[in-house]
């Protein structure tokens, strides 16, 4: 059966070649092939997608990035019936498995550079200005966060989020476990908010804050 | 046998499992059938030294010929089809279009990837301020007969529980109803089984089938989502 050779071989390459998946090159880091996938919402720069509502995740530091990958493992975050999008965080997050390996994944997110959203809302930057006095206590002046506070840098998020992030807060969609006491802080600041037209103010302003 | 491999915990179980038996026995039978027939024949006019050769058969010998190789075996698998609808139909009628009366609600809502239950609380009823919402669990009470309220947030989902022998489609703005009525305690498997995104494979809840009192612990302490650990 010669002739058949080429035949058998063709087709065992050709089944072959459908099992493989992308492999990663030599070398790469561990945290860069358990990145790929996040890619899928968070696109391959971790710009985030306004279309699938995932936030830009590139810069972000290492700290936060861990604490709410493990947050979402944990419930702390994105287990409330109304959290549509954490909810979908959720168990993409638990396909993590081991506290190692949040830590490689958030090391390549916060390694990869951060870019400035382009603006999406519309607000009152000025009444936002004002605004962001309370916040700065925690977040800074300048947006820049504060890792002691556990407050993270707010320049680069879009400002779609922070509108979404601060409305999930004040429902107590996010920030609903007790011993979360960092998120239920946030909570209880966004309490504050008088509605979505003061929120969009916040957003308007901290868009301007550079990166 | 069927059981064997995945327990039949609900009142309709062994009647799905029949069924399948029935399907299995009755299309394996016609399948060997086939295949033996085929082989057999392969090799009774197999190429030999010295056979009788090839030659057209007339008009009668033709009408027999087909009469016993197709007309009969057509006719007997019309029976079997028949016997088929039947059994399907009736199990059919039995669980998707009869509702026996049932002793409690239990809404699901499945998104892109969690389920979200929501529970009677204490009062028994329904949309009430002591409802119990949970994610990715759902906790019920051996013996009770649940009807059960099936929604989708976004896109379509299927409520798959096995040991059930229970799939619903959840459809976008549909409610989409049914029962079930869990007959073993035990802890089982909730699936998503309708491909719904890149989460759909990592989109399973937990089932508690617990007894009244294991039922009325937790509903006095219930807990809202499952925790994770490694």
């Amino acid at each position: 059966m010669p002739a058949a050779r080429p035949i058998i071989l063709a087709l065992v390459l050709a089944v072959l070649g459908g099992c493989a998946t992308e492999l990663p090159a030599a070398g790469v880091a561990r945290g860069e092939v358990l990145y790929l996938n996040c890619t899928q919402c968070h696109g391959d720069d971790g710009g985030g997608s306004t279309l699938v509502h995932a936030p830009a995740i590139a810069g972000l530091p290492q700290w936060y990035i861990e604490d709410q990958v493990t947050n979402f493992q944990t419930g702390w975050r994105g287990a409330h019936e109304d959290d549509v999008e954490g909810l979908k965080m959720r168990p993409m997050s638990r396909t993590i498995k081991s506290a190692a390996d949040v830590k490689l994944v958030a090391e390549y997110v916060a390694g990869l550079p951060a870019k400035k959203a382009e603006p999406t809302v519309h607000g009152d930057v000025a009444k936002g200005q004002a605004a962001y006095a309370v916040c700065s206590a925690c977040h800074g002046v300048d947006g820049t966060g504060n890792e002691t506070m556990k407050a993270p840098p707010l320049t680069q998020v879009q400002d779609w989020y922070v509108v979404k992030q601060l409305s999930k807060f004040k429902a107590g969609v996010r920030g609903y476990e007790p011993l979360d006491t960092t998120a239920a802080t946030m909570k209880g600041i966004s309490g504050g908010i008088a509605d979505e037209a003061a929120m969009r103010d916040l957003a308007a302003y901290i868009q301007t804050l550079p990166l | 046998m069927i059981e064997s491999f995945i327990l039949q915990a609900s009142s309709y179980a062994s009647q799905i499992d029949a069924l399948i038996w029935l399907i299995v026995i009755i299309t394996g039978v016609w399948f060997f059938a086939a295949e033996g027939i085929f082989f057999w024949l392969l090799w009774r006019f197999r190429a030999r030294p010295g056979g009788a050769p090839a030659r057209y058969i007339d008009d009668h010998e033709e009408h027999v010929l087909k009469y016993k190789w197709i007309e009969i075996p057509h006719r007997l698998i019309l029976v079997c089809d028949v016997v088929l609808i039947i059994g399907a139909i009736t199990v059919w009628s039995d669980i998707k279009l009869s509702m026996p009366a049932t002793d409690e609600t239990v809404r699901i809502t499945a998104q892109q990837w969690a389920w979200t239950f929501q529970h009677v609380g204490p009062d028994g009823q329904m949309d009430t301020e002591d409802d119990i919402v949970s994610i990715d669990e759902m906790h019920i009470q051996v013996g009770k007969t649940y009807k059960f309220e099936l929604m989708a947030k976004d896109v379509l989902h299927s409520f798959s529980v096995p040991v059930f022998r229970l799939k619903q489609d959840a459809i976008p703005g549909r409610v989409i109803t049914g029962w079930f009525q869990p007959t073993i305690t035990g802890e089982f498997d909730v699936q998503c089984a309708e491909i719904c995104g890149i989460g759909h494979g990592i989109m399973p809840a937990r089932l508690y089938v617990e007894t009244p009192e294991a039922h009325a612990a937790w509903l006095a302490n219930p807990t809202h989502y499952l925790a994770y650990k490694f």
